[in-house]
């Protein structure tokens, strides 16, 4: 282990010497900053004056030296540990200090023309030093005899922490210290009463004309969508796994649906049916003489809305949870005289209750941090998200009143979370023990099923509705008025010249970037929340609470507070990357982290820790464990989290608004734009387009990740047979 | 443990990726279709320069804008309402650009001065009401001619206007209102039509997208987006209010710290050009150019027909008089809520 | 010095503690090379943290660990030359038989080959030879048992873990397994430390077992010296069964206990316990019944089963209820009889109250 630690300070401190320190203009690739001197590695700006840049090499150094002189391993790591730290440390003091305009505090200390003129961000070499570093510190704080010893363990641990820190918490604190500002200084006092205020949670429109405040519409919001979803999650669920119904697939179709639609879409469709000119309403305005009225806009328009988009997560975390209730337990429970019902209400539906709660919870959390149904269809409805954005990007632009939203949504978001642990309290719902259960689940009694048929059915059918209305909104000039059918929307949208070749759609270009960025997102995403969940389940370290609160939190803020936090941290030096697609990439691996976190979190449960334990006691370490053992095994959720990060990326909108540039725009931005604009038909062709490609992908990473298992069989197969 | 390393180490390298100098970072407030027809005209007129244009809403650009202080990553901003523009200029967000404005009509010159230069007038839309005709025949309403129709209890529920605190198209209707009649008057005859509103909505442009719709029956917006809507074949008709109108003026800025000063100089310069302003009716943008010899869209409005006001700019884009306001807004019309 | 050599576990004064919980209190223990020691105990008695300390799967949060007299305290499961097997086999569904037992050598970057021909040899040792091949869901609960132990022998480990190996298997089975194990550790000398809750099993394979109750150690010895000289109440009962009875002390000399119980004096084997209250251990053999009047305790059969070989009854007496098997007689006792019941004292024990 003393040579990996040596191979760490190896490559920092040839990073230091030989590459840029600093962001290139050219991009690293370009040769030109060998010459110009402009660009210089480590070592050279450290000779050339920026005396400010040695810290690092000379850790670096002195590391090494340590390694190689020590003879006392636990001596060697500890002096290793605090030097790396402290290089790390003047890192990040001189990267936050000297920024592109000069050093921003002890401008009286800090003099000279070098430091006068600033620097720009850390580039490639900087990035790798800091990495070296970072390494060195950890595997030295391994075998101080932390962390059980494993090198790869605590590698990765503090390789999270530093991450997160860096593009949760670093991004996060900007915007949050907003909310104690005042005129000219920052007060705790006035915090308080902006916070309490009534606009936010007043409670006017239970006893009076007065609305309600905003965080108690999104909260009564919430708290509908959650228990909604849930139950026609339920039902769904139900349908599938307790029920001999035919047409399974085309419901399973249905259910994925509305996962990979881009926002917007649905309340567009909605409008076009139920508004108060939508089709639906015409034909019962005609037939049955109803009124046309316009409950769309509001509260039930938001809510159906959430309703439809959201149900499908409920589905998916329920399906496996019903599915999982052992069928001996309901078998148990027969024998004991039980009838089907009371089956059903005192066994099956207990042990369900942790998926119930979490099914609640990523309702809840969706709804309340729902950006695009509130925007169409909220009209005066006012919810947290919307208000931040607007608190944002309104005519009185009002950074500090956004802020305090921010934390007031967020305040929500975790009193759920809370709530949930709470209900869940210490009881046992295990249910898959590894022993084989050859039983059969209890089918519904038939008052159960009709009522499960009753509600999901006519709910599927509407979603069938939603989307054959988006098809055919996709192909007519003028939805609503002009039904003559038409390609226009797709020519402008994907329009190919075939005679030069050029793409000459609006689209490509956005279409492309998506494409390209959601792809090396969703593999990045997986990786690292797949890194969490296995430290999380199967590490114990000090701090974890700590660190699984952490890596939830981006999920729980509402984009346009990461958008625009992310502008703030991320457009000066130290760390610059507006304008690149990095900072895409990046703002989805972090937002999207959590679900890979949960879901890992979910399968790894699964898989018997005595795996993990037989492959160490047999020699083989971490790393080898992960690759070898855990990672194979874990197909399902590697796929899960490939594809849901994936799927976000394209769909996501609120935090990707302020961070989409002119190089790299993406679908969703653009979309936004075209119903701005109001060419629905335009919005919508792409819309069906993104659909489609991105069904298309899933079912290639199911082929992908499916494909080895297949192979696994077939060769099984073979052999059988040649025995 | 490598792997992550290295995965970390070539995002750093693809991040050593910056703007050059043939390139001119844009940000485009106006219609989508009008901002790519700018950048088209220009690429093919300055083959060697790439503008790297992106297009968002005034208020998205101003937070950016606001965010980016310092070290911006957008060399010029163009188009959108004039007000943020004059705001970013308040804040010493954007600089000068020196362009010779003297082909410019009045309101246009009248931007420039009051913004010391930092931004300039592009084009002027005014504000008018739209009305849905299949609705209000159907309802057997008659359509207004004038602001004081909307107080008339045969629209209730049937006028849709945004929130002047999200909504910039909303504030110049609360402006225009004062200085129309009075601030007190103005305030008694906003919340009378209130009265009539059935929702008042986040955004400037949703309340003629959804007469055009047929969601409400009347709506209050910029003119020329109602006649963008009817000339996609919506039953929309815009009525100028006989009390005479208020208008907006886009805008052009340059922001302070511009990578590209050069390019961006050259984009405003081109943006006041006659020929320029000219094609903005091929895409059925129907707003009225700032440059005097510019072709105005027969669709367009005709400006010289609309009662306008002089609308005083310099004091009601001011963020004193704008706070003052929208806090008596809030107070004496305020937002009902109707809809729950 | 013995502990020294390969294959010696060593524990010097090891405490483990789970936040608040100490699940270990300072245990100090040697293990012989190539011996078989079992871990037994009741659950949560501290013998499977103890196994985990050997394997480094758990560090110790005080104290020393020595395995082949090399001090391992520090280094994770990983770096021991340990292996282990696990109660739920922990076969690798992933990897075929052969895969499996193969993993520890090519974790090692043992060629390919020579892997392979390892793993071959290994599952020939546990008579699964030609079912390299196949996947560890298609084999049974016996034979996936069998490959767990041949994937932790052919890494040659200083010593092998077995932590509860049969608890998964049906009574048949499990007599045969263990049998199997026991031959395979005795031909490789290996040594083994082998957890289990079941006193049968461990009296049947080990050379000697440690008793472990409420985080230490009750007794350290071979099978016959806990059956024949519990330390404790704890022991004698949990080791086998025995009736045990209040008794009275009167002195001690020679080895021998002169002890009162319900008014008779019993001369019984004992090592040094001091004068006072005290326990009798009665093993169920070690007691005779006959008719009334014959010398003993006066007693009543609660319960008479005729077992074939034997017979089993339960009696209540003045001193409590006891729990007798006598051989089959011909005119066997029946509940309700009155009975006489007669202490053979060389086969009683005295332990501490």
């Amino acid at each position: 282990m003393k040579k990996t630690v040596l191979i760490w300070l190896a490559i920092g401190l040839a990073s230091f010497v030989l590459l840029p320190w600093h962001m290139t203009d050219d991009g690293l690739f370009d040769q030109g900053w060998i010459m110009d001197g402009v660009a210089a590695t480590g070592l050279f700006g450290s000779l050339a004056g920026q005396w400010w840049l040695a810290p690092a090499g000379l850790a670096l150094v002195i590391a090494t030296i340590l390694q190689l002189t020590i003879p006392e391993p636990v001596k060697r790591a500890r002096l290793t540990l605090g030097t790396a730290v402290a290089g790390l440390f003047f890192m990040a003091v001189q990267g936050l200090i000297i920024v592109r305009a000069g050093p921003r505090v002890f401008e009286g200390l800090l003099t000279g023309d070098v430091i006068m003129a600033g620097q720009a961000g850390m580039g490639a070499g900087a990035g790798i030093c800091a990495i070296a570093l970072l390494f060195a510190a950890t595997i030295s704080l391994s075998q101080a005899g932390k962390g059980q010893g494993d090198a790869f363990v605590v590698s990765t641990i503090g390789l999270i922490i530093a991450l997160v820190g860096i593009f949760v918490f670093f991004p996060v604190i900007h915007i949050l210290v907003r909310a104690f500002e005042v005129d000219g200084g920052y007060s705790l006092t006035e915090f308080f009463p902006r916070f309490f205020h009534s606009d936010i949670w007043g409670l006017g429109c239970l006893i009076g004309p007065r609305s309600c405040g905003v965080a108690i519409n999104s909260l009564f919001l919430g708290v509908m969508t959650g228990l909604g979803t849930t139950f026609l999650g339920l039902t769904f669920a139900l349908i599938f796994t307790r029920t001999d119904f035919r047409a399974k697939t085309v419901l399973r179709v249905l259910t994925v649906l509305p996962i990979i639609t881009p926002p917007f879409v649905i309340g567009l469709a909605l409008i076009l049916l139920f508004g108060r000119a939508g089709t639906v309403t015409e034909f019962f305005a005609d037939m049955l003489g109803w009124e046309k009225t316009r409950w769309l806009y509001g509260f039930w328009g938001v809510y159906f809305a959430q309703l439809l988009s959201f149900t499908p997560i409920a589905f998916l975390v329920l399906i496996g949870v019903v599915q999982g209730v052992s069928p001996s337990m309901e078998e148990a429970s027969q024998t004991l005289d039980a009838d089907r019902w009371q089956t059903f209400r005192y066994v099956s539906l207990p042990l369900m209750r942790p998926g119930l709660a979490n099914a609640f919870l990523l309702g809840f959390i969706e709804s309340i941090a729902d950006f695009g149904n509130p925007l169409v269809l909220g009209s005066g409805f006012n919810v947290l998200s919307t208000e931040i954005f607007f608190a944002i990007v309104g005519a009185v632009a009002d950074p500090a009143k956004a802020a305090i939203l921010a934390i007031a949504l967020l305040s929500l978001t975790m009193s759920a979370f809370v709530a949930q642990r709470l209900w869940l309290g210490k009881k046992s719902y295990a249910t898959i023990t590894g022993k084989a259960d050859s039983g059969q689940n209890a089918g519904l009694n038939p008052v159960l099923r009709t009522i499960c048929y009753a509600v999901a059915l006519p709910w599927a059918a509407l979603t069938l509705i939603v989307y054959s209305m988006i098809i055919f909104g996709s192909f007519v000039k003028l939805w609503g008025y002009n039904h003559s059918f038409t390609f226009d929307h797709y020519i402008r949208a994907f329009g190919i010249d075939f005679s030069t070749g050029r793409l000459t759609g609006v689209a490509w270009d956005s279409f492309f970037t998506t494409l390209t960025i959601s792809s090396i997102a969703a593999p990045l995403t997986a990786l690292v929340g797949l890194s969490t969940a296995y430290l999380l389940v199967r590490q114990k370290f000090v701090g974890k609470d700590a660190f699984e609160f952490s890596t939830m939190l981006s999920f729980a803020i509402p984009g346009t507070v990461i958008g625009v936090s992310y502008i703030m941290a991320f457009n000066f030096p130290p760390i610059e990357l507006t304008g690149t697609s990095i900072i895409l990439i990046i703002v989805f691996v972090f937002r999207n982290m959590p679900v890979g976190v949960r879901g890992g979190i979910a399968a790894m449960s699964q898989l018997d820790k005595s795996l993990d334990e037989a492959s160490i006691t047999l020699g083989a370490n971490s790393f080898t464990t992960v690759r070898r053992v855990i990672l194979p095994l874990m197909g399902p959720a590697i796929l899960a989290a490939l594809t849901y990060s994936f799927v976000r990326a394209i769909t996501s909108v609120s935090a990707v608004i302020f961070l989409v540039s002119a190089k790299h725009n993406m679908a969703t931005a653009f979309i936004v734009g075209r119903v701005e604009n109001g060419e629905f038909g335009l919005a919508i062709a792409y819309s069906a387009v993104l659909i489609v490609t991105m069904l298309a992908a899933i079912l290639l990473m199911q082929l992908l990740v499916g494909t080895r298992r297949l192979r696994r069989t077939d060769r099984v197969q073979q052999t059988a047979k040649a025995a | 443990m490598k792997k992550l390393g290295l995965i970390s180490a070539a995002a750093l390298m693809a991040s050593g990726v910056a703007a050059w100098a043939d390139e001119i970072s844009l940000v485009c407030s106006a219609e989508q279709d009008w901002c790519d027809q700018m950048v088209g005209l220009f690429e093919a007129e300055n083959p060697d320069t790439e503008v790297l244009m992106v297009r968002k809403s005034t208020g998205e650009t101003l937070a950016q804008v606001r965010a980016e202080a310092g070290n911006p990553k957008i060399d010029v901003w163009w188009g959108g309402t004039g007000d943020p523009h004059l705001i970013a200029a308040e804040e010493g967000l954007t600089q000068a650009s020196g362009v010779d404005t003297s082909e410019l009509l009045g309101w246009a010159q009248n931007m420039a001065e009051i913004s010391n230069g930092r931004a300039v007038g592009i084009y002027a839309g005014a504000l008018g009401i739209a009305y849905n005709a299949d609705i209000l025949t159907e309802k057997g309403i008659a359509p207004p001619e004038c602001w004081a129709d909307l107080e008339d209890p045969r629209f209730e529920g049937e006028i849709q206007v945004a929130n002047p605190n999200s909504s910039g198209t909303a504030y110049t209707e609360l402006a225009t209102f004062v200085q129309l009649f009075g601030e007190d008057e103005a305030m008694v005859k906003l919340a009378a039509v209130g009265n009539n509103v059935n929702s008042y909505t986040k955004s400037g442009s949703a309340p003629s997208k959804a007469a055009a719709r047929g969601e409400t029956g009347v709506s209050i917006g910029f003119m020329h987006d109602m006649v963008n809507l009817a000339s996609q074949g919506f039953p929309l008709k815009v009525v100028a209010p006989c009390e005479g109108t208020g208008y907006e003026v886009g805008a052009v800025s340059i922001i302070e710290g511009a990578r590209n000063l050069e390019g961006a100089k050259k984009w405003v310069e081109f943006a006041l050009r006659a020929d320029i302003q000219s094609q903005a009716k091929d895409v059925k943008q129907f707003q009225v150019p700032s440059n005097s010899n510019a072709e105005v869209a027969p669709e367009s409005p005709d400006l010289a027909s609309i009662k306008l006001i002089d609308y005083d700019f310099a004091t009601y884009g001011s963020s004193d008089t704008r706070s003052r306001l929208l806090a008596r807004w809030d107070a004496e019309v305020g937002d009902p809520n109707p809809e729950q | 010095m013995k502990d020294t050599q390969i294959g010696s576990v060593r524990f010097d004064g090891v405490v483990k503690k789970y936040g608040d919980v100490t699940a270990l209190k300072k245990l100090d223990l040697a293990i012989e090379p190539g011996k078989l020691v079992t871990l037994l105990g009741p659950s949560g008695c501290g013998k499977t943290t103890t196994l985990r300390l050997i394997a480094g799967l758990e560090m110790a949060t005080e104290g020393k660990i020595f395995i082949g007299g090399e001090d391992v305290t520090h280094l994770t499961a990983t770096y021991r030359k340990v292996s282990m097997v696990f109660q739920s086999y922990a076969l690798f569904p992933h990897m075929t038989v052969r895969e499996n037992v193969a993993y520890g050598l090519t974790v090692k970057s043992v060629p390919k080959a020579e892997a392979n021909a390892k793993a071959e040899e290994g599952l020939e040792l546990v008579g699964l030879a030609g079912f390299g091949d196949r996947l560890p869901s298609e084999l049974s609960g016996g034979q996936q048992q069998r490959v767990a132990v041949a994937r932790a022998i052919v890494l040659e480990p200083e010593v092998l873990l077995l932590d509860e190996p049969l608890s998964n298997l049906d009574a048949k089975l499990r007599r045969h397994v263990r049998e199997e194990i026991r031959q395979i550790q005795q031909r490789l000398g290996l040594t083994a430390v082998y957890v289990t809750h079941d006193q049968e099993e461990a009296m049947a394979v080990s050379d000697n077992i440690i008793v472990m109750n409420n985080a230490e150690i009750a007794q350290i010895g071979t099978p016959a010296d806990l059956y024949e000289a519990p330390s404790s109440a704890f022991i004698a009962d949990f080791i086998g069964d025995a009736n045990l009875v209040a008794c009275e002390v009167e002195k001690t000399a020679k080895g021998t206990a002169t002890a009162l119980l319900d008014g008779q004096r019993y001369s019984v084997p004992s090592p040094d316990i001091a004068p006072g209250a005290a326990q009798m251990v009665l093993r169920p053999h070690a007691l005779n019944l006959a008719a009334p009047g014959q010398p003993g305790l006066k007693g009543e059969v609660t319960y008479a089963a005729y077992l074939g070989k034997e017979i089993q009854y339960t009696v209540e007496t003045d001193v409590g209820s006891l729990f007798i098997i006598s051989p089959v007689q011909a005119e066997p006792f029946k509940q309700g009889d009155a009975v006489s019941v007669g202490i053979v004292a060389d086969h009683a024990r005295i332990v501490a109250a």
